[in-house]
């Protein structure tokens, strides 16, 4: 992956603010006043879109360039980049809505950043569970839409990696290893679905991002991550790879047991944002969820991107329009205490 | 199908050779060590005299990065990653001039096992024996079917079917058995729910179990195998569900067609990464069984 931070994100310190408050920090500490106490970094910004798509059959193109358009993704930042769509693709059943992002959403998002001039998009994906990559494809119903439209797949289970320094440090992981084909794209763009989680609360762009780390030294299921510890190993990639931008499937989402194992959750969403613990936030609140009671996205909060509400300036649809408690389960205890009051 | 049939797809897999007698994988060219190993198995397979060198030096090429304690990880500079090490042992199989290789990697599963954790009563949280030491596909990491199997098969065909390592993977394997039948990657249920059986851990540990355990006690996963079988066209879910068959002698007669079309399906999914395409050309040899791959079966050119 191409090395430059995103394009003018409007969540991140410009160097010009950095530059004043460490200019202001040496200024007071040689003075001897406790800088540490006295200067707050200023809370991170963010916007996030939502988007009504009511059906898998409607055209998704309009609904995400009206998302870029509002994000203020333009063609000049787009054009000439090569783009990776990151889905959600776990095990899944035929027919399954509520499993994986669906093809639809896949294909309109390429359709998009093509449309708005990248140079190329392709599917890249590492399922935590299974080696058969190309059979997830089939079950899902994504393999025909590649086939048809012939968009690229690669596995990034199965591919050699580079190592980067673990930025993050919530783990004692000391590097991360990212598959190869990482060096070679400008944009990763997380698209997730709108899912409860057994371990995590919520599963949403940021949990997606395990699906980046090839199983070739992470295992399937890839259990140095869970040894690491879920929502420190989730803090980490995000932190080390930082994905440029997020796309969540909301049209049917899943409740109770997720990621596999839950309901079907009619929603009618898209949430889209260049900020990923912002998109998670605001995919957390449509799901009646607290996200300040999901310890990842409690630790996010200011450091890796917005997710208190004041922040995250809404565009499209207001979250109150298209909220819907999402049934969470007693017996989990990932569920507990995490309900928006 | 003769000969001819299968050059093109031979001449690929010799293409993604290195000069210090490694193979890549085909859209980065890295040495890698799994690749490597299949590749071993299937050109030994073929039982052609003319791929003998190449044979020899990607064997000592696996030998190289061997780490001190046996095993075989999938890049030196990620030394927990040790799932090829039973690869290995089936790609140095026969060759006496690895054979102390072959003796390390050996020794090396016979020593290490997954991180095990005391079974609590009544812990709804995951429903195996999480006690049962079997082995990880990363070390300091539980242990999963997949590597399990491989490893079984690997002692089990150097005469260690009986040592108490080979036994307690049975035992977890058969722990991790769905109750509808079949296996996942390792977990039977999670909170209470049953999880979904995969075709390819179901075929894996089915070879590794071939023989034994009585027919019975995984007749749902040979059945699992048999319903799921017909509408599976990628070689990794296809080929581990025919080799898992093969080794209880059930599969069906279509096998060879589908075999076929999951080859032609290359045309759908562009061209197979080389691990995968050793295992499905290896697997349309005509005698059964994982253990067919490892021990020059008979050529594939003599299939009329």
């Amino acid at each position: 992956m191409a090395s430059q931070l995103p394009h003018s994100r409007e969540s991140e310190l410009t160097r010009r603010q950095l530059l004043k408050i460490t200019l202001a920090g040496s200024a007071l500490a040689t003075s001897g006043i406790v800088f540490a106490n006295w200067v707050k970094p200023p809370a991170l910004q963010a916007r996030t879109f939502i988007g009504k798509a009511n059906s898998y059959e409607s055209d998704l193109v309009p609904t995400l360039l009206g998302g870029f358009q509002e994000l203020s993704v333009t063609p000049q930042e787009i054009k000439g980049k090569r783009i990776l769509l990151k889905p959600n693709l776990v095990e899944t059943r035929p027919d399954a809505l509520h499993i994986n992002t669906h093809p639809r959403v896949i294909q309109a998002a390429v359709e998009a950043f093509l449309h708005l001039g990248a140079k190329s998009v392709v599917v890249g994906e590492g399922p935590g569970h299974r080696r058969d990559a190309l059979q997830i494809l089939e079950e899902a119903g994504l393999a025909d839409v590649l086939y048809e439209d012939r968009i690229q797949f690669v596995s990034l289970n199965d591919m050699t990696g580079y190592s980067q320094p673990n930025i993050g440090r919530q783990t004692d992981l000391t590097s991360l290893i990212f598959p190869d084909i990482f060096q070679e794209i400008d944009w990763i763009v997380s698209m997730a679905k709108l899912k409860t989680h057994h371990w995590a609360g919520v599963t949403l762009s940021m949990k997606n991002l395990f699906g980046t780390l090839p199983g070739l030294y992470y295992g399937w299921p890839k259990n140095v991550l869970h040894h690491a510890g879920i929502h420190e190993s989730i803090l980490d990639i995000t932190a080390t790879l930082r994905p440029q931008f997020s796309i969540i499937d909301g049209i049917i989402g899943m409740e109770g047991d997720g990621p596999i194992m839950g309901t079907p959750k009619p929603t009618g969403v898209i949430v889209m944002g260049r900020d990923l613990p912002a998109v998670d936030a605001t995919g957390a609140r449509l799901m009646g969820i607290n996200p300040y009671k999901i310890p990842y996205l409690s630790r996010a909060s200011n450091w890796l991107g917005a997710v208190n509400e004041t922040t995250i300036k809404q565009v499209g649809e207001s979250i109150i329009s298209v909220q819907q408690n999402f049934e969470l389960l007693d017996h989990i205890e990932a569920h507990q205490g995490i309900r928006l009051s | 199908m003769n000969k001819y049939y299968w050059d093109p797809y031979i001449t690929r897999i010799l293409a993604l050779k290195l000069e210090d007698g490694g193979f890549v994988n085909h859209c980065i060219r890295k040495y890698r060590p799994d690749v490597t190993a299949w590749a071993i198995l299937l050109l030994n397979s073929l039982s052609s005299t003319s791929h003998t060198t190449v044979i020899q030096q990607a064997r000592t090429r696996l030998a190289q990065d061997q780490q001190p304690d046996g095993s075989i990880s999938i890049s030196p500079d990620q030394p927990q990653a040790i799932w090829p090490t039973p690869l290995s042992i089936f790609a140095w199989h026969g060759s006496s001039s690895h054979r102390q290789y072959e003796e390390q990697a050996i020794q090396f599963l016979l020593e290490h096992t997954g991180l095990h954790m005391e079974k609590k009563d009544g812990n709804a949280v995951v429903g195996h024996d999480t006690s049962i030491p079997g082995w990880p596909w990363i070390m300091h990491t539980h242990s999963w079917v997949q590597p399990t199997a491989m490893s079984m098969i690997a002692l089990s065909m150097n005469g260690h079917d009986t040592h108490e390592r080979v036994l307690q993977g049975e035992q977890m394997l058969l722990d991790r058995q769905l109750p509808q039948g079949g296996w996942n990657y390792g977990n039977t249920t999670i909170l209470g729910q049953e999880l979904q059986p995969f075709p390819e851990s179901t075929g894996i540990a089915l070879s590794a179990l071939s023989g034994r355990v009585p027919q019975t006690t995984v007749q749902q996963s040979l059945n699992y195998l048999l319903e799921e079988l017909p509408r599976l066209r990628t070689p990794i879910s296809l080929c581990w569900g025919v080799l898992g068959l093969q080794a209880w002698n059930m599969a069906p007669l279509s096998t060879e067609n589908w075999l076929r079309d999951c080859l032609k399906n290359e045309s759908r999914y562009g061209e197979y990464d080389p691990a995968s395409l050793c295992l499905l050309l290896g697997t349309m040899m005509p005698h059964g069984g994982i253990k067919s791959l490892m021990v020059s079966p008979e050529s594939i050119y003599s299939i009329a």
